[in-house]
């Protein structure tokens, strides 16, 4: 899952990277309102942390030109204590959930994972399809109540898939997805994390849950997640 | 009164001038009488001075009791002539030299005599007084009639004036009526500034109200711009402050002892914005409706806690205005609501109206309740680092808000949806 994240504070934005980071997202830092509002409007983002105070525009303006260019993933603001009436109005311009400063980092990555979980319409915090069950907060992931170990990026793959099952996902879209703008990059890895998925989550190859459809991508097979 | 002194001025000085314009024509009118009678006198056979009966100038001088009188007395002061209508008991007219006039008025009658020497071609010179006395009654009644008109007309004057006067001032006064009106609406919030028209004389007075109303919102604004700056500037670097706090090089009992200060920091920070961004008292800012704030509020509570799929009612006059900062408004009501959905059971209910002097706004859910003590939760009497997190730092926020607008926040048990209840009580 790839988040953005538009904060002028060096400090705190170095600081809910890493957190984000460390809690299994790509992640791309604006510092200022300008690169925010570019990235929002052009990269592939999956979810976005944006404070409302900037410098250049404001948090709002780019809150309302992201949706207004046809974004929809979920928007989480950063407000000061007693901002209920830029709460209103980030809400209004289209954020979906706010969280006041100073905040712990387990309850940003809470709040980030819940707007996910929202935004793709899944009730349980674990997401279960078949006999495949992960755990996006904890990063864990079950096949028939064992415990499988995957590396990070092999989760986000993972999970990106999961996620999106039913649908084709190309190559390009899962490194997008993957990767923030200034990771290095190599087009051959995915081939090898799928590989690597593949061999870990069904060793006997009864499951066979990602599909591969030549020139086009990949699919994740078992039913979509437990929806409502 | 100054106008009551000249009327009465007024009067005194007619009434003394009419007074003596009538007795002069008095004394001319018996003058006139004493020459006619002087032109009737003729000599006796004795050659002794009477005067002609058929000659008499005035008829009434031949009716007794007309109040007309005439005699002629000689040097021994015995009467020589009388009218017919003159009395047994009329006065003596004192000595007069002859040729001179001497004019007396008394309470009954004025008199004139006349003093005038008669050649007698029998006895020699011989002196007479002619006296003429007419009866004060006819003149006293002239001067009755006269001052009743006078005053009468006076009064009708005087009341005439007033009402005239009356009038005039308050057609005058009537912008300065409408001034006060007008700032006694701008105080309570119902209109922003001074807006109707005002004669030229009252427009720099009126022109410099409302720049006085307009420079002390601006104030406010920038204040609470520069605090609002303040605040974002100083929360970020604390936030930034706790983030290096949690970083995991630190060991436990280091992370714990840079969150602690940190924390307090934030409290203190947060305190005194509180109370210095909150408006409060009487401020000039314009009413805002209460409605619109808890339509909006409710909205975005509705998607941050989407899954909760609280419910909102609202039980007030759709026009409902409450005296308070916007911002303020927010502050309070988007506390409130956020606990009574976050703790309460997905039912939130707010009634507000008037209640005598007092505008009642009462938040209610149907949650478990209030787990402390109200006290605790408001966070009276205890220091503002040393609140807790959670449910209590609303309602301590919401309790200063309330505080700074003079009214008070009580926590009860919500009677008919069995959750808490929050009720704020402002005065009007």
């Amino acid at each position: 899952m790839r988040a953005l994240v538009v904060e002028d504070d060096d400090v705190l934005r170095q600081h809910i990277v890493d957190v984000l980071s460390e809690g299994g997202f790509a992640v791309d830092a604006a510092a200022n309102g300008t690169d925010g509002l570019f990235m929002a409007e052009e990269y592939p983002t999956d979810v976005a942390v944006i404070d409302l105070g900037l410098p250049q525009t404001p948090g709002i303006d780019i809150i309302r030109k992201a949706r207004a260019a046809g974004r929809d993933y979920p928007i989480l603001i950063l407000t000061a204590r007693d901002g209920w009436q830029s709460k209103v109005e980030g809400l209004e311009a289209g954020a979906d959930d706010y969280l006041v400063k100073p905040f712990h980092k387990e309850e940003l990555l809470a709040r980030l994972r819940a707007l996910l979980r929202r935004s793709n319409g899944w009730a349980q915090s674990i997401l279960v399809s078949g006999p495949v069950a992960i755990d996006p907060g904890a990063r864990t992931v079950t096949v028939h109540d064992h415990p499988v170990e995957l590396t990070s990026y092999e989760f986000r793959v993972l999970e990106y898939l999961l996620t999106h099952a039913g649908k084709v996902i190309s190559k390009t879209e899962l490194h997008e997805h993957l990767y923030a703008e200034e990771d290095e990059r190599d087009s051959n890895v995915i081939e090898v994390f799928i590989r690597r998925l593949r061999s870990k989550l069904d060793p006997e190859g009864s499951l066979s849950p990602i599909a591969t459809l030549r020139g086009a991508g990949y699919r994740w097979d078992l039913p979509r997640p437990n929806a409502g | 009164m100054v106008l009551a002194g000249f009327v009465l001025a007024c009067a005194a000085a007619l009434d003394r001038a009419f007074e003596d314009r009538a007795l002069t024509t008095q004394r001319d009118r018996l003058q006139g009488l004493v020459y006619a009678l002087l032109a009737a006198a003729e000599p006796t056979a004795d050659g002794s001075l009477s005067l002609s009966p058929f000659r008499l100038p005035d008829p009434r001088l031949q009716n007794p009791g007309s109040g007309l009188e005439a005699a002629l007395i000689d040097q021994r002061n015995a009467l020589t002539w009388g009218s017919v209508s003159l009395s047994d008991d009329f006065p003596l007219p004192p000595e007069v030299p002859p040729g001179s006039f001497d004019f007396v008025s008394d309470q009954q009658r004025f008199s004139l005599a006349f003093g005038l020497r008669w050649l007698n071609p029998l006895e020699g010179d011989q002196r007479y007084t002619l006296v003429v006395m007419e009866d004060r009654q006819a003149f006293d009644e002239q001067m009755r009639a006269y001052r009743r008109t006078l005053w009468s007309w006076l009064a009708i004057a005087a009341v005439a004036l007033l009402s005239v006067q009356g009038t005039v001032l308050a057609w005058g006064l009537v912008p300065l009526r409408q001034l006060r009106n007008e700032l006694s609406r701008v105080e309570q919030g119902s209109q922003g500034k001074l807006e109707s028209d005002y004669p030229a004389e009252l427009a720099p007075l009126t022109d410099a109200i409302n720049g006085m109303i307009r420079s002390g919102e601006a104030r406010l604004a920038r204040q609470r711009n520069a605090l609002g700056d303040l605040a974002h500037s100083l929360k970020t670097p604390l936030a930034a402050l706790r983030a290096l706090s949690e970083d995991a090089r630190l060991n436990r009992d280091d992370q714990a002892a840079i969150a602690e200060p940190v924390g307090r920091m934030q409290n203190i920070i947060d305190h005194q914005l509180r109370r210095a961004v909150t408006a409060g008292g009487r401020s000039l800012a314009e009413a805002v409706g209460l409605k619109d704030v808890l339509e909006r509020l409710s909205r975005t509570l509705a998607k941050v806690y989407a899954e909760r799929q609280p419910q909102f009612e609202w039980r007030m006059p759709a026009q409902l205005k409450i005296r308070m900062d916007s911002g303020d408004l927010y502050e309070l009501m988007g506390n409130l609501l956020e606990n009574a959905v976050k703790y309460g059971g997905g039912h939130v209910r707010v009634t507000a109206g008037r209640l005598g002097r007092a505008l009642v706004i009462a938040v209610d859910d149907d949650g478990p309740g209030f787990p402390e003590s109200p006290e605790r939760l408001l966070g009276r009497g205890v220091r503002a680092d040393a609140r807790t997190l959670g449910q209590g730092i609303g309602l301590a926020a919401s309790d200063e808000l309330v505080k700074a607008y003079h009214g008070r926040i009580t926590l009860d048990r919500s009677a008919d949806l069995g959750g808490a209840r929050v009720e704020i009580r402002l005065p009007v």
